[in-house]
């Protein structure tokens, strides 16, 4: 892989915040063998803390080191390669180092916002779980506009199984990001887990709704792809579980009214799901596992 | 294939075009004669030249690139927009399966 296209997808991966740390690593190291750092001009430092990340998380501490003496090299005294210095040493070191390195950053500078959230990062890593979800809460307080924030509170509460609170730091997110189909996709399957299907049922059709919004075509001869395959599952489910017994569909803790033709919902959403997976959809491209689907959608 | 050929003969008849203006020009300032208009085919191929360039050159464009909120949504994947690389946890059991060039192994 030549060094420019290596560059153009670690760019690309900067951009689009995906981890991939392994291709990261890979491709990161053979443009540091091929010395294509040099002629990068100013992005070879976003690049250097990139491949520094990958290289922890890979665990080749080594390369890690080379790039954050670089780093500490260009940049001494900056909030961010401390930040990184930290994360090197969350990697070695037993947590309670981290944690007390972290504490004497946050005393020098209690506004350092990447500090704060290493400090809850690691507090979640060692299992205090309840400091995790004050601190976090503490600094949702101080900083609401954080949408990664609400993420972490909503994931720390979901795997707690306090699906109610997960649902509430999920509509804050919704409420920073309320263009994004994926976050609504989540509330919905935390609102379905939570037992409230009302109103799942209502965020899985508005994720259809902002996914499958081609105004091209009729929905007729368009076939559903990505996550609007999942939300019309989630379609289905919440039918037929509202279907089979008829006291959800009135007790919702959200008060969320009833859906009204959810007979005719089931049915759409059967035929959405059996285009999806149908050959006629895609040209030659038979999903796998279509007549397991199809044997699941038609069973009442 | 088309627009580029249509372009190609828009600019070639504009030019020839402007040799005949030039001419025409040229020849009343040799025989000292007031400025007469142009002749009218000059006009003529003139305009042809624009309409074949204005279809060459709408021909000739590349493809419209998808621009939409939704077009851009689908590119992008639940575990990225789920990234959360600020609070994400660094330290994996990674550093037990590679070979650590120049750091102690673990025993």
């Amino acid at each position: 892989m030549s060094v420019h296209s290596a560059l153009e997808e670690l760019a690309k991966y900067r951009v689009q915040n995906r981890r991939a740390s392994q291709e990261v690593f890979e491709k990161g190291t053979s443009v540091l063998q091929k010395n294509g750092h040099s002629k990068m001009g100013d992005e070879v430092w976003d690049f250097l803390e990139q491949l520094a990340l990958a290289a922890i998380d890979v665990g080749r501490l080594d390369v890690a080191d080379q790039c954050l003496r670089r780093l500490s090299d260009k940049f001494p005294q900056s909030p961010r390669v401390d930040c990184l210095a930290g994360i090197r040493l969350e990697a070695s070191e037993p947590p309670e180092t981290a944690l007390k390195y972290y504490s004497e950053l946050l005393e020098a500078d209690p506004t350092n916002v990447a500090v704060w959230k290493r400090r809850i990062s690691v507090l979640r890593r060692m299992g205090q779980t309840e400091e995790a979800i004050s601190e976090l809460s503490q600094y949702l307080d101080t900083f609401y506009t954080d949408i990664e924030g609400w993420l972490e509170l909503a994931d720390i509460y979901a795997r707690c199984n306090q699906y109610d609170y997960s649902l509430q730091a999920l509509s804050h997110t919704l409420l920073l990001a309320p263009q994004n189909p994926v976050y609504v996709l989540q509330s919905a399957e935390t609102a379905y887990t939570a037992g409230d299907l009302p109103l799942s049922l209502k965020m899985f059709l508005m994720v259809v709704d902002m996914t499958d919004g081609d105004e091209t075509e009729f929905l007729a001869e368009s076939t559903p792809l990505g996550i609007t395959v999942r939300a019309w599952y989630g379609v289905k489910l919440c039918a037929r579980r509202m279907s089979e017994n008829p006291r959800v569909v009135t007790a919702s803790a959200s008060d969320a009214s009833p859906p009204k033709h959810l007979g005719l919902l089931d049915e759409l959403a059967t035929e959405r799901l059996r285009v999806a997976y149908s050959s006629a959809g895609q040209k030659g491209d038979i999903a796998q596992g279509r007549g397991i689907v199809f044997s699941w959608v038609a069973s009442p | 294939m088309l627009g580029k050929a249509l372009l190609l003969s828009a600019t070639l008849l504009l030019l020839h075009a402007a040799c005949m203006t030039y001419d025409h020009v040229s020849h009343l300032k040799a025989l000292v004669q007031p400025e007469a208009p142009v002749p009218l085919n000059t006009l003529y191929e003139s305009i042809l030249a624009l309409v074949l360039g204005i279809l060459g050159a709408s021909m000739n464009s590349p493809a419209l690139k998808d621009i939409t909120w939704a077009s851009e949504m689908k590119k992008r994947t639940i575990d990225d927009m789920d990234a959360r690389s600020g609070l994400a946890s660094y330290v994996s059991r990674g550093k037990l399966f590679h070979d650590q060039r120049g750091a102690s192994r673990p025993t």
